[in-house]
């Protein structure tokens, strides 16, 4: 056998091809030939086919040498239900069981104020002014503020047991500014001091600012007084205060019905109203796009209960979220400002995610080991907030004040249990740092 | 008698149901068998090809293509398991972006007194005299006469002129002279806006230095808006002769802006910012720009988690000329990129509380041949003056600066300094301001060629912001409030802060879902084999291997066979040749003899040894079972049919 072996004719050349090439069917019509007419009919057919080939070919190569890419995306334009709104007026209520506790609070916190800021007047007349000369160390300003403070328990003491209820507001955690030096200049730091329950472990959750101190500090308090109130409270004997904030409201053209909203008290967001809550009415069907078809309402943004340190802006907080869906205003809401008409155009965008082996997600919270408190949808912060609120209960014993109760448990406050700040602040920054496997625990929703 | 049923039954199923070894007794004949019966075409050719070199050429191209087949496969596996989860793409931690913040007030008005004085009075003594509104109402003449004795610097350089109905005459504003405008107008307001009483029109002339005649005039529908672009000339012209350290102690330091801090529940200081000196807005700050350290990150969404500021605006430290807007502005913008603070800022107001939530998106586009977008942007013709990753606009800005220099000498105020250039200003180069307004026009009709040469980034961060404000601080929380950010202040401010100085700003995630938007190739190089692959089968049922097949046999065994042919005709005519003439030939042997050579070449002579084809036929894929194919008896007869094919 040679290298290579070449046919000696086309005769055998072809006799070799027509028997072992690998094309099927037509070739080998054309090589048996058994007759005439019907080779050269499938010859054509053969070059007809061959021709539609290369045809096919020019055009792949066209297309793959366009480079194309591919985005998909879908637009839906069928009618929709209108989506959840929901409203605050920032006004916190001052509870009348409270009302006593809050006056004495804000009287603390004048105290505090002029203690760090001076009387009532303007900055220069600070009592601190010398007391706070560069070289004052931060353990005689803890001395100073603690007598200073401890004077004016004394008589607060009086008032407080004078209210209804025998809680009575601490003096515990007063506010203190301490210095700490600084490259070349010294950096004073507002805060307050917090203590475990045997006092050995201590640490100040101290602020660059005094105004993010004061806030902070009477939040703290805030949380301990509204702690004790009974759950009931609250709503039914404020309900008549919808005619208060929403003047007109407006549906496609139709005034709204009593039926169309909800109405709940958040602790800092004051009076809520969510309108469309559940999304089933077909009164809130959404036909047509453009502003006379959605939702109008005029809002009143009154201030008259106003607790000046726990809300620092005055307006609406809006938000617009899904039906069945706990609103979060921390997180989603938007301001309003008073005075203003404003006009908000929405559109929706559905992000489903495959889950699967695709990355974790979850249909509808089932599947979650963390027990949901909110009795709504499934979500990510609904979850986490649950997920802190059992972490909470089971290092400090108690419930934390803007989150809800699962059932049996109660929500902190000082006089009984006197070192849940302390536990309470650490837990905090362990959930923002990750360790706490809340985020573990919590997957996001599919859809 | 009781065996012989099952004999029977063994007997029968035998006959019906023979039972037969392996189609070869050895495991070489088994592997010929089976290469010759299997729909692996390969194979099959390896077997039947006639030659050593032929056989091992099919064994090669075999291997190579089960190869190509494992390698391509791998790829559709590893595209199908990659490609579908690319378009959203969830973080358990986001990167908080780069925070720029700027005063809308580039400097201190008190503290530029010392070099706008000048020009300051000149903008005043000129609203005098065009609108009246000053004291001395009645004055106008004589102040003009003040004006013309002093020599204004200002107005000599480009008069402002009131344009006359476009007759073409215009008159100075300051002296009341009537001059003639040549060359070209320009627009800057749109006419559509325009009034229609056209005496109303103000605007300037701008002339070559070198060549009077060649003027432009600007006009402006408005006074305000003729007047502060007057204004931002000269402007500009002293701040290019001022060096970057005066100027940045002219404008607001951090402890001047910001008033408190808070990031992500901590309290934060002036340490978390750092300082960027922007041209036309002073010093700006940014928070988290990464140059101090690992870039900030924050792993919940909601204005608690965010960065939380509160701005010192000194109001009555304002520019009234430059500036006519009260507040800040801010950019929210990745590390690497440059804060355009005049192109895309925010600008937030005062006495209240802004809330800027964030959601965040990448995108990345496939760069060449898919579509006309720069990686790195090192494939750009253009310097980029800015050393910050490179972005559309970066190019744009860079590439017009790059213009300026090569065409007026000297380069624009409000981009940084190519190497070896400086700034503009008319001591040194008079002629600047009408070079960079034709410049400028030549740009934004796209002639100078800025817009072909820069590309879009390929990939780029965006964050979609939106805003709300709030009234804050609230008219019951605004006393004490007030009393603690004036003490934070500290001594050296002696006033009571006013909530018109102050303004909140937040800005933080409204959601950690990242959008990520990328593009994948519809048409990768397997898709485009596997179209090949469907075609050819669909069509032909035919492979890869049955192409090459074609081409062996028709391309190079047919041009073998020609070949030969003519060599035979050529050797046939030259022997019958030779023989007519062989007495005269005898000489010619050896290597000169052609005769001679060719009985030496190798493909002859194998071609004259090939066996004869077997007699009986070969084995070979059992064929179809159409009744239109019998093959084995065909063939023998209708060869020569066959052959007529060929050659025609």
């Amino acid at each position: 056998e040679g290298l290579i072996e070449f046919y000696g004719s086309f005769k055998e050349m072809f006799e070799f091809f027509c028997k072992n090439t690998t094309i099927h069917g037509t070739i080998r019509l054309v090589c048996s030939g058994s007759n005439r007419m019907k080779t050269a009919f499938w010859t054509l057919l053969l070059l007809a086919s061959f021709g539609m080939l290369y045809w096919q070919f020019a055009l792949m190569f066209s297309q793959f040498w366009a480079y194309p890419v591919v985005l998909t995306m879908s637009m839906h334009s069928e009618p929709k239900m209108f989506p959840a709104v929901t409203v605050c007026n920032l006004d916190p209520y001052r509870f009348e069981l409270a009302r006593e506790q809050l006056e004495q609070l804000e009287r603390m916190a004048e105290e505090s104020l002029a203690f760090l800021y001076g009387p009532h007047a303007s900055a220069r007349s600070s009592p601190l002014g010398d007391s706070s000369s560069p070289l004052g160390d931060s353990s005689s300003h803890l001395g100073d503020s603690s007598s200073h403070l401890g004077d004016s328990s004394s008589h607060l003491q009086g008032q407080a047991n004078l209210s209804s209820s025998s809680f009575s507001l601490s003096h515990n955690f007063s506010l203190v500014r301490t210095w700490h030096l600084g490259a070349g200049k010294n950096h004073s730091r507002v805060g307050f001091r917090l203590c475990n329950s045997t006092g050995g472990n201590c640490f100040y959750n101290s602020y660059s600012s005094g105004m993010d101190a004061l806030l902070e500090w009477f939040r703290f308090h805030y949380m301990n007084i509204m702690a004790q109130l009974p759950e009931a409270t609250n709503v039914s004997q404020h309900q008549e205060h919808v005619r208060d904030m929403v003047y007109s409201c407006q549906y496609d053209g139709e005034p709204c019905r009593p039926s169309d909203y909800v109405h709940f008290h958040h602790p800092v967001f004051g009076s809520c109203y969510t309108f469309n809550s559940k999304g089933t009415d077909p009164f809130w069907t959404a036909t047509k796009p453009g502003i006379p078809y959605g939702l109008s309402l005029i809002l009143r943004a009154e201030q008259k209960e106003h607790i000046p340190l726990l809300a620092t802006v005055a307006g609406v907080k809006v938000m617009i979220h899904s039906h069945n869906q706990t609103p979060f205003l921390e997180h989603e809401g938007f301001d309003i400002r008073p005075g203003i008409a404003t006009t908000i155009g929405i559109q929706q965008d559905q992000v489903n995610r495959l889950g699967g082996n695709y990355g974790k997600c979850t249909t509808d919270g089932a599947d979650v080991a963390v027990e949901l408190l909110y009795n709504n949808s499934y979500t990510l912060q609904a979850c986490l907030h649950s997920c802190f609120q059992h972490a909470m209960l089971q290092h400090c014993g108690c419930g934390y004040y803007y989150y809800p109760l699962p059932a049996g448990a109660r929500y902190c406050d000082y006089n009984r249990q006197p070192a849940w700040g302390h536990c309470f602040y650490q837990l905090y920054s362990r959930l923002r740092n990750h360790r706490l496997d809340c985020f573990q625990q919590c997957p996001k929703p599919c859809r | 008698a009781a065996t012989a049923p099952g004999k029977k039954i063994t007997a029968r199923l035998k006959r019906t149901l023979p039972v037969r070894g392996p189609q070869a007794p050895t495991l070489s004949e088994l592997m010929r068998w089976y290469c010759l019966n299997t729909n692996t075409h390969g194979c099959r050719r390896i077997v039947v090809s006639r030659g050593r070199l032929r056989r091992l050429l099919w064994i090669l191209l075999t291997l190579s293509a089960v190869g190509l087949i494992l390698w391509q496969c791998a790829e559709l596996l590893m595209n199908y398991y990659s490609a579908s989860v690319s378009v959203t793409v969830q973080f358990q931690k986001l990167p908080f972006p780069a925070v720029t913040i700027c005063n809308i007030n580039p400097y201190k008005y008190s503290a530029m007194k010392e070099y706008l004085s000048e020009l300051d009075k000149e903008t005043k003594k000129a609203l005098e005299t065009f609108y009246g509104f000053s004291e001395g109402k009645s004055k106008v003449r004589r102040s003009v006469d003040d004006w013309n004795s002093t020599g204004s610097d200002f107005f000599q350089q480009i008069p402002l002129l009131k344009v006359e109905d476009f007759s073409r005459t215009a008159t100075e504003l300051h002296s009341g002279q009537k001059r003639k405008i040549e060359g070209s107008v320009f627009h800057k307001d749109s006419s559509i806006v325009n009034s229609g009483d056209s005496n109303d029109i103000i605007g300037f002339q701008l002339c070559d230095a070198n060549n009077s005649s060649e003027c432009a005039l600007y006009t402006f529908s408005s006074g305000v808006n003729a007047i502060q672009e007057w204004y931002k000339l000269h402007y500009m012209n002293i701040m290019a002769q001022i060096p970057l350290e005066t100027k940045e102690k002219l404008s607001y330091s951090a402890e001047d802006l910001l008033l408190t801090c808070f990031f992500d529940g901590l309290s934060c200081d002036k340490r978390h910012f750092t300082r960027f000196h922007h041209p036309l807005h002073g010093n700006c700050y940014t928070f988290n720009s990464g140059e101090s350290g690992a870039v900030l990150s924050t792993s919940t969404g909601g204005s608690e988690y965010g960065l939380q500021v509160v701005l010192y605006i000194d109001e009555a430290d304002y520019n009234p000329f430059l500036v006519t807007s009260t507040g800040a502005k801010i950019i929210v913008h990745d590390q690497n990129e440059y804060p355009f603070i005049e192109d895309i800022g925010t600008e937030i107001e005062t006495a209240a509380a802004t809330s800027i939530g964030m959601h965040f998106t990448r995108s990345r586009k496939l760069s060449k041949p898919y579509s006309d977008c720069t990686e790195t942007g090192a494939d750009i013709p253009v310097e980029n003056l800015y050393n910050k990753s490179y972005s559309l606009q970066i190019c744009l800005h860079s590439c017009f600066q790059k213009a300026m220099v090569d065409s007026c000498g000297c380069a624009q105020y409000a981009q940084p300094l190519p190497a070896g250039a400086e700034y503009c200003n008319y001591k040194k180069n008079p002629n600047w301001m009408y070079c960079y307004y034709r410049l400028h026009e030549k740009f934004v009709k796209e002639q100078l060629g800025c817009q072909q040469i820069c590309k879009d980034a390929c990939s780029f961060k965006e964050w979609a912001l939106t805003t709300s404000i709030a009234q804050w601080p609230s008219t019951v929380s605004e006393d004490w409030m007030l009393r603690v950010l004036s003490w934070d202040k500290g001594q050296k401010l002696n006033k009571k802060l006013n909530k018109t100085d102050l303004a909140n700003l937040m800005v933080f995630y409204k959601d950690l879902n990242e959008r990520f938007i990328s593009e994948n190739p519809a048409n990768t190089l397997v898709i485009l084999l596997s179209n090949f692959g469907g075609q050819l089968g669909l069509w032909m049922s035919c492979s890869v291997v049955c192409v090459i097949e074609i081409v062996e046999v028709f391309l190079i065994d047919s041009l073998s066979i020609v070949m030969r042919r003519q060599w035979q005709r050529a050797k046939k005519w030259w022997s019958q040749r030779g023989g007519s003439g062989r007495a005269s030939d005898v000489e010619r042997q050896g290597h000169d003899n052609p005769a001679c050579v060719d009985e030496d070449l190798p493909t002859f002579t194998t071609a004259l040894r090939l066996p004869l084809p077997q007699d009986s036929p070969l084995p070979r894929t059992p064929p179809p079972t159409y009744s239109t194919l019998r093959l084995e008896t065909a063939f023998t007869e209708q060869l020569p049919d066959t052959l007529e094919l060929g050659p025609h």
